[in-house]
């Protein structure tokens, strides 16, 4: 079998010479991912959540009563303006929405847009970081729609229009 | 769930619509646990930095953005200076580069979270306004007061035409 010598003087035949090559391939490969890669990916958890879609802006910060029917419009716009939009789950937990069904898109997503204010339930993947629940939405297992009425006592938020 | 005064709501919404203030220091909203923050920070892809699953440029402005600070320490940047706008528009720009962002951290016990006012090209880029959302939407709709994006646009517009203002079709508001 033929060899190749390199220039410490080190035998390889062919095949040798190509694990090579493919082990440095792979290294440039890893190294030109890794421009791209997290720096500390969390790991998720299989998770059920039950909850209303929510604006994350209005609801956490608390500018304005922001929940069901009195928050619909102004939960629209927030969507539409690119704000995070979470499920406020029935344990009072925000969860993130990062990814639905398989779409990426979450910033101002049309399919998250026009079920805001939806009572849902959903399977999804849950990544907890540095006080953030995180949320990646497998399947939307239930959509009962809007029947949080609460316009009756807080009217249409924030302006009465 | 304490709901805060009219004015303060009031307060918040008319900052966005300040477009020439000349100093680059955060203004305080007076929300809840909000603290003046200008912190230095890499521009990450929030999908991307928590699961894995990461794509170039950040999605390209599809998918929400964080800071990653040198502590290691994720904070999602969920508003800018614009009325109900995210900062998708000021960020993508630097998607996987450090900035210094200038606005309020809120380190609320439900979640924390960035709003960012002004931010550039760290260490020393020059500073620009992070109310690029509208400035975009004006773009797409010259024609249109972009300080009310969100009572003309025309998406916003058709939703509110198909479902109704309370998101329930046929329940209308009371004149």
């Amino acid at each position: 079998m033929a060899h190749r010598v390199n220039k410490n003087g080190m035998r390889f035949n062919p095949t040798q010479l190509r694990k090579l090559l493919g082990a440095g391939l792979l290294s440039l490969s890893l190294v030109l991912f890794a421009t791209i890669q997290p720096t500390n990916a969390a790991t998720a958890q299989r998770v059920q959540v039950t909850g209303e879609i929510i604006d994350t802006w209005c609801y956490v910060t608390e500018i304005m009563f922001s929940e069901g029917t009195a928050h619909h419009q102004c939960a629209v716009w927030c969507a539409l303006g690119g704000i995070p939009v979470s499920i406020l789950g029935k344990d009072g937990k925000v969860y993130m929405v990062l990814r639905v069904e398989g779409d990426d898109n979450s910033v101002a997503n049309p399919t998250i847009v026009e079920i805001q204010s939806h009572e849902v339930t959903v399977d999804g993947d849950l990544y907890e970081r540095d006080g953030v629940n995180y949320l990646i939405v497998n399947k939307v297992a239930d959509d009962k729609g809007v029947i949080n009425m609460t316009h009756e006592d807080y009217g249409i938020q924030p302006f009465g229009e | 769930m304490k709901i805060k005064s009219f004015a303060l709501i009031a307060a918040v919404t008319a900052a966005g619509f300040l477009s020439a203030q000349s100093a680059n220091a955060a203004d305080e909203w007076g929300i809840e646990y909000e603290e003046k923050a200008r912190v230095e920070a890499k521009v990450v892809d929030l999908l991307c930095e928590v699961t894995g699953d990461c794509v170039e440029q950040c999605g390209a402005g599809t998918r929400q953005l964080g800071l990653l600070l040198d502590d290691g320490t994720l904070v999602p940047a969920v508003k800018n200076f614009d009325p109900f706008a995210g900062t998708t528009d000021d960020l993508i720009q630097f998607c996987g580069k450090r900035i210094v962002a200038d606005g309020l951290m809120i380190k609320d016990p439900l979640m924390p979270m960035f709003v960012v006012q002004f931010r550039r090209l760290a260490p020393d880029g020059e500073w620009g306004r992070a109310n690029n959302f509208t400035k975009n939407w004006a773009k797409s709709n010259p024609d249109k007061p972009a300080n009310q994006w969100f009572r003309h646009d025309a998406e916003v517009l058709r939703l509110v035409e198909t479902q109704g203002v309370y998101g329930i079709p046929g329940l209308k508001a009371e004149e």
